[in-house]
């Protein structure tokens, strides 16, 4: 009795999560993107039909923003609109010949209306699968400051998180330094290169700037007071203070996860050494014992681990230790010069740049060091990789043929794409957390 | 090389500056001082031949006035002549003690490495003798790198070619509290070219005078 009853409910149990489980898959992530055969989602973005005008194409489409956002993932195959056998046909906006998308290679469709009204723009919006001829959402979207702008991002931000279940890296920030004749400063831009802002106006030396995971500060090194030393910024409040200027080296490293603490290289004990520095209380902790240069820290998303360059034997190589400095293992065996260490946000890989051919490329590993991936291989030095929030984009520096380029990539080394492009230094990218996390 | 000739030219315009500019200082002095005694003579001229009794007693009091004040004037123009000249003699002094043999030279190093080369041992004998000289001058060690490379990791070669070059200079019996280390790691290279012979002239150490 007692017996049937409980294998009774268990099978309840197990079917009610079978049924949840099929219809979480069903209703959100469609792809595993990560998966080695992954390609590109095709989508076919429609222009917007204007309600007021009825007909011609509006100047506050946001159907151009959507697709420069969504291209810019490098998860997305945007069809060209010279393809789309169907036109717009107003008066009918909801008769659509699947057939015709697919026929076109399209498995995703959107459409939409776009108000522009007196009190700025809203729009409305369907995504379609078109394989299966089902809406995938339907939405309406606002935007008071009346930019396509701020619609367009709206949208592709729901379009990337209805097939991929993560809301990606849309509204994130890019730090980096331009090294000019006169000195260098650091900049801030947004994700699609727009918006550029100095951070620093000095013209001085600057290096590693760093962006605290929950948002809230932001660390660099400078040498706008004669000699190294590293700053910390509140970004809300602005305020600035110096977080260390011992005598000799003075470099920052990568925050904890938690944002409490930030990894520092100093020398003041003799030899450049790796030290955690707590925000709070600056309580200084050194890491790392050895004769040899120790330098450029990085700490694991969980906290557990730290990488960090050494030329302890013999020549700079990435090493992983655990958070209190024990355990210190090698991790790259290739080549006699691997710098930079970044860790994904996911955990697991370690993106670095390492020289091969005369050339630096950008690579990745497991924290082990196995799994190696070369991401990078024409003739340009490919140098300072940082990952994107979502762990799904590098960004990193190129340089060929005195150009400088600021670029991403998919955490594969597909779909590169360039952000900005100078004949000053473009270097040292550093990708910001997403915002709202404070 | 070039930064030290640029810096023993700043010198001695700066001395000459200030040569030139104390000269101007006790000639005005001079020319002041001719002014006062016209006035005194013409005072003078002006009192003899009307010597109203009456008035007698005011110019004199202003008389003394002014000669008091032009008294004071000439002394302090004096003094102050006198300062800069003392100024520019310390100056002078000091300068031609930094300038005593001041032909200071870089090291220099091989690729990814910061130990003291034997070709820069004799140098750096040759640079502690001057800096033995002008004992009481700091001495900066500047650590630089060549382009290639992660600018962090460079910073920190650069460090350690610093102190590597410092330590020797102390083993030679310089004071180490008159030494300090910067590392400018690649960012100041003096041959901006991207091929090897720039690249070993800027792995190197500079040394400074303060």
């Amino acid at each position: 009795m007692d017996k049937k009853y409980r294998l009774a409910l268990a099978l309840i149990l197990v079917s009610l999560w079978m049924v949840s489980a099929a219809g979480f898959a069903a209703g959100k992530v469609y792809i595993d993107i990560d998966a080695p055969g992954f390609q590109q989602f095709p989508v076919a973005i429609l222009d917007f039909q204007n309600q007021k005008a009825g007909t011609g194409a509006s100047p506050n489409d946001p159907a151009d923003s959507i697709r420069r956002y969504l291209d810019l993932t490098g998860i997305f195959r945007v069809l060209d609109k010279k393809s789309f056998l169907e036109g717009i046909e107003p008066g009918s906006p909801e008769v659509i010949r699947f057939s015709d998308w697919s026929a076109i290679g399209a498995d995703f469709l959107l459409r939409g209306n776009l108000r522009d009204g007196g009190n700025g723009l809203s729009a409305e919006s369907r995504l379609y699968d078109v394989t299966r001829g089902q809406v995938i959402f339907e939405k309406k979207y606002s935007a008071p400051d009346g930019s396509p702008q701020t619609l367009g991002l709206s949208i592709a931000s729901d379009i990337l998180l209805a097939l991929t279940g993560d809301a990606g890296d849309f509204r994130t920030r890019i730090a980096f330094v331009i090294k000019k004749k006169s000195g260098s400063d650091i900049f801030t831009m947004n994700y699609d290169a727009s918006d550029l802002k100095n951070m620093t106006n000095d013209h001085s030396i600057v290096a590693a700037p760093r962006w605290s995971p929950d948002g809230r500060y932001f660390a660099f090194t400078s040498y706008k007071n004669g000699r190294p030393m590293v700053f910390l910024r509140h970004l809300k409040t602005g305020k600035e203070k110096t977080i260390a200027s011992f005598s000799g080296l003075n470099l920052c490293g990568s925050f904890s996860p938690d944002g409490r603490k930030i990894l520092l290289t100093l020398s003041k004990d003799g030899n450049e050494e790796i030290y955690a520095l707590d925000i709070e209380t600056m309580h200084l902790n050194r890491l790392t014992n050895s004769f040899s240069i120790d330098v450029s820290p990085a700490w694991s998303p969980d906290g557990r681990k730290i990488a960090f360059v050494s030329n302890r034997s013999g020549s700079p190589q990435i090493f992983v230790m655990d958070a209190d400095g024990s355990n210190v293992k090698r991790v790259t065996f290739e080549g006699n010069y691997n710098t930079s260490p970044s860790w994904s946000p996911r955990g697991g890989r370690i993106a670095y740049e390492g020289l091969i051919n005369r050339k630096y490329q950008i690579f990745s590993a497991d924290e082990e060091g196995n799994n190696l991936i070369q991401l990078t291989f024409d003739e340009a030095d490919n140098e300072y990789p940082s990952w994107s929030p979502s762990g799904r984009q590098i960004v990193f520096h190129s340089r060929q043929n005195g150009k400088s380029r600021i670029c991403i990539m998919n955490a594969n080394g597909m779909n590169l794409r360039v952000l900005k492009e100078s004949r000053d230094l473009l270097v040292m990218p550093a990708w910001s957390p997403r915002p709202g996390k404070q | 090389m070039n930064r030290h000739l640029t810096v023993i030219g700043l010198l001695l315009i700066f001395v000459f500056s200030l040569t030139i500019f104390s000269g101007c200082a006790e000639k005005q002095a001079v020319v002041k001082d001719e002014a006062m005694q016209e006035q005194k003579v013409a005072a003078a001229q002006e009192g003899a031949p009307a010597p109203v009794a009456a008035d007698d007693d005011a110019a004199l009091r202003a008389k003394e006035a002014a000669d008091r004040e032009a008294a004071l004037k000439e002394q302090a123009a004096k003094d102050e002549a006198a300062r800069k000249a003392a100024a520019r003699a310390a100056w002078a002094k000091k300068n031609a003690e930094a300038l005593v043999d001041l032909n200071i030279q870089n090291i220099y190093f091989d690729y990814d490495k910061s130990g003291i080369r034997p070709d820069a041992r004799e140098i750096l004998k040759a640079n502690a003798e001057i800096f033995t000289k002008n004992s009481a001058a700091k001495i900066i060690v500047e650590g630089h790198c060549d382009e290639r490379g992660t600018a962090e990791y460079n910073m920190a070669l650069g460090e350690r070619r610093a102190q590597e070059a410092k330590q020797y200079l102390v083993n030679l019996g310089i004071d180490a509290s008159r030494i300090e280390t910067i590392s400018y790691g690649k960012e100041r290279p003096l041959d901006n070219r991207s091929i090897d012979e720039a690249w070993a002239q800027n792995r190197r150490a500079q040394f400074l005078l303060k």
